[in-house]
């Protein structure tokens, strides 16, 4: 069976000699016989798709992408940076104008009464707040993003106008046509909410600097570094809250955003501090032909205490002045993995026993400690070292082992200590009983302390367990 | 030599030659006093009676503990211990095989103790440096290959502006051959440490309380020696935590090690007659 080659979309040109989308290939050469056509490319378009959601951050910082063709723009509480929705809405389409896509731009109260007016209405509408009533009623219901089938359906009864749908008695119609169909119609009336998937959650902790000239040079970046972040902490300071992560991100000139982020380990909100932590990786930012707008979220936002109720206890003071700054300039030069502590966790098994917990959180209170009295070495190798070893069987100490080519005569030592499997971990089916090592601390004739097990008991004489070097007591 | 003047402008002068000589002696350093180690036969041979703070101090070991530095980082850890407890300590590593189980059961208080993987040696010194000189950090180890004198010098600089003290174990991770070892050092003591046979109490199985032999090599303005040392508090449940003990030194100095001193023990200071 060969598959029909259709039309994928069609240009503005296309579209006025008659073609459309899913039109069959042949029927199009036809009709229009000098018909250009390039292969569909789902997948770059999603690429674009994503790439224009990142250039739109620059105008919320809520963006959702609504694959194929289209993306929404939370622009609630942001409006007012540019004077209004009329004012934005024409920057907007200014600014994007400038990349040579062919686009439709409406506002709406709705997500579903955009997607309508944007497909089906005038380009450029701005629905008054709860007005998108009178707007929708003339659209086709095609444009309540219902299912093919389905608007195909309504339309042979005769049902041409969303009007005449929002006029028909609800149980009937929902019966009809399914309850898809009625929420479809509420989510476009705002009778009903709808949730997007926003690119980046949305935060209203988002600051933006515009500039009329674009910029490139370095210390220009640092300082606008400096304002937006400043920018955004007065907010901050000023309704008592503190931030765990900040993302600065720059849009150039040719549309493409540079995001950089960093990371607190105390939420905070001190602007010299986390411009300080962003000057670093300015230099890995391409400004390109230039910057023309720098925006900020924070991420992570908590309500933190003012300054003055901290300064009486000594060790926040000392945190919040020392250690918290250290640790922050720490993880964001070498990574978060690469700062750590040890934080305890309730395991037999050495290797499991210490988590990496992030430097400043307060420890687990459920959690017992370590215990002391199980000695563990100090240098806990990673992966545990072959040696050769001569022990009496079954159970006893090694009398002798040779590790790393050298020989050590064991004068003292302790154990066994049996570390078996944790079986309730896994199936019951595959526990086992010989999946067990045991520990000895063994001391040779030098001073030096070891930490040496067998793998498993002795069963075969043909095949002796193994034993292994896992950590040194120093 | 004529003698005309008064004895007492005599005395005066030679007092001030004192104090300009104490003075060279610790390079102006404002002086951050000293954690004793509880027993006069090693206290007497360190300035001011105890390992001195807002200084940095090598610990080196022998043989294979280049690589493994096991019996240098227990020492460490027992040094650091009762600095810790104070305050916040940092742990700057290239190997990340330090556990903390271990330093739990010798008494270090393991949830004070921030872990640093870097991943050179620079960045060990330069991280070293920015954590001696944070506020509420009392205790910073590092483990480096070899320090030459510009670093060593920023670091007693970085230790100088809060009194945190440094501590830096000499350590090959990862093997390999060793560098060219640089001339000089700005460290206040030296110590090279290797692990000694344990004694436990009469009647009992197994090992006993861990046991070191330290060498001090070098150390301005005091003396060297040696030295064997017991860690008694590792390891017993009864020691629930250093705090409980009151001050004593984890350490506890079991005997002088006389005949593999390098140099006559002799003050340095001889009293003007």
């Amino acid at each position: 069976m060969r598959a029909v080659r259709r039309l994928h979309a069609a240009s503005a040109e296309a579209a006025a000699l008659g073609l459309h989308a899913g039109q069959k290939a042949t029927d199009a050469l036809a009709l229009v016989p000098e018909l250009v056509t390039a292969e569909a490319e789902p997948e770059a378009d999603t690429t674009a798709l994503s790439a224009l959601v990142d250039w739109c951050v620059r105008f919320s910082p809520a963006v959702a992408a609504d694959p194929p063709d289209g993306l929404l723009l939370d622009v609630t509480g942001v409006d007012h940076l540019w004077g209004g929705e009329a004012a934005m809405l024409a920057d907007f389409r200014t600014r994007l104008a400038k990349s040579g896509l062919p686009f439709r731009c409406v506002i709406a109260d709705t997500p579903g009464a955009a997607w309508a007016l944007v497909r089906f209405g005038e380009d450029g509408t701005i629905a008054p707040p709860g007005g998108q009533g009178p707007l929708l009623a003339p659209l086709p219901p095609a444009a309540l993003r219902l299912e093919p089938e389905t608007w195909a359906q309504i339309e042979r009864l005769g049902l041409r106008r969303i009007g005449q749908i929002m006029d028909l008695p609800r149980a009937p119609f929902g019966r009809r046509f399914g309850q898809a169909a009625l929420t479809r119609l509420d989510q476009a009336l705002g009778r009903e909410t709808e949730a997007l998937t926003f690119r980046r959650p949305p935060t209203p902790w988002f600051a933006r600097l515009a500039f009329a000239e674009p910029i490139s040079a370095p210390e220009d970046m640092a300082r606008v570094t400096a304002d937006v972040t400043a920018r955004l902490c007065a907010r901050l300071e000023a309704e008592s809250h503190g931030a765990r992560r900040f993302e600065l991100c720059f849009h150039r000139l040719d549309g493409k955003a540079m995001p950089l982020s960093i990371g607190l380990a105390l939420p905070g909100r001190d602007p010299i501090r986390i411009a300080r932590l962003f000057a670093p990786r300015l230099e890995t930012v391409d400004p390109g032909f230039g910057i023309e707008v720098v925006t900020i979220t924070a991420q992570a936002v908590e309500a933190t205490s003012g300054r003055q109720v901290r300064l009486d206890a000594l060790r926040d003071a000392a945190l919040e002045d020392g250690l918290a700054p250290l640790v922050d300039r720490l993880t964001n030069r070498l990574g978060p993995e690469r700062v750590w502590r040890s934080a305890p966790v309730e395991s037999h098994v050495p290797e499991l026993a210490a988590a990496r917990a992030r430097p400043l959180d307060a420890p687990a209170p459920e959690v017992r400690a370590w215990n002391r009295e199980a000695p563990r070495p100090l240098r806990l190798f990673r992966r545990p070292e072959p040696v050769e070893v001569m022990a009496p069987i079954p159970d006893d100490p090694p009398t002798l082992f040779r590790w790393r080519g050298q020989v050590h005569r064991v004068r003292r030592a302790e154990g066994p200590e049996r570390i078996a499997e944790e079986w309730w971990k896994g199936a019951i089916g595959d526990a086992r009983t010989d999946n067990l090592r045991d520990y000895y601390r063994v001391e040779d004739d030098a001073g030096g302390r070891f930490w040496l097990f067998r793998v498993g008991l002795y069963a075969d004489p043909e095949d002796p367990p193994k034993w292994w070097l896992h950590g040194l007591f120093g | 030599m004529s003698d005309f003047r008064a004895p007492s402008a005599r005395e005066g002068r030679l007092d001030a030659a004192r104090a300009k000589i104490a003075a060279i002696e610790t390079g102006g350093r404002a002086d951050f006093g000293g954690l004793p180690f509880g027993d006069a036969r090693i206290d007497a041979c360190l300035p001011g009676g105890g390992l001195p703070l807002g200084r940095w101090h090598e610990i080196t070991g022998p043989g294979m503990e280049v690589e493994t530095a096991a019996a240098p980082a227990l020492f460490t850890a027992l040094m650091a211990a009762p600095l810790a407890l104070r305050g916040q300590a940092v742990w700057v590593l290239r190997r990340d095989d330090l556990s903390a189980p271990g330093l739990a059961g010798l008494g270090f208080p393991a949830d004070r103790l921030i872990q640093v993987c870097a991943r050179d040696e620079a960045e060990t010194l330069s991280v070293m440096e920015d954590a001696l000189a944070t506020l509420g950090v009392t205790a910073v180890v590092g483990e480096v290959e070899a320090v030459d004198l510009t670093a060593g010098r920023r670091l007693q600089l970085a230790c100088e502006k809060r009194g945190a003290t440094g501590f830096l174990i000499r350590r090959r991770p990862f093997g390999g051959q060793a560098r060219r070892e640089a001339g000089g050092s700005a460290s206040a003591t030296r110590w090279r440490v290797r692990s000694a046979p344990s004694e436990p109490p009469a009647g009992e199985f197994g090992l006993g309380a861990p046991r070191l032999d330290v060498t001090l090599e070098r150390c301005r303005g005091g003396r060297t020696g040696a030295w064997l040392f017991e860690a008694t508090a590792a390891y017993e449940l009864e020691v629930q935590n250093l705090e409980a003990r009151d001050g004593t030194h984890p350490l506890r100095l079991v005997a002088e090690l006389a005949d593999r001193q390098l140099a006559p023990a002799q003050p340095l200071h001889r009293t003007a007659a």
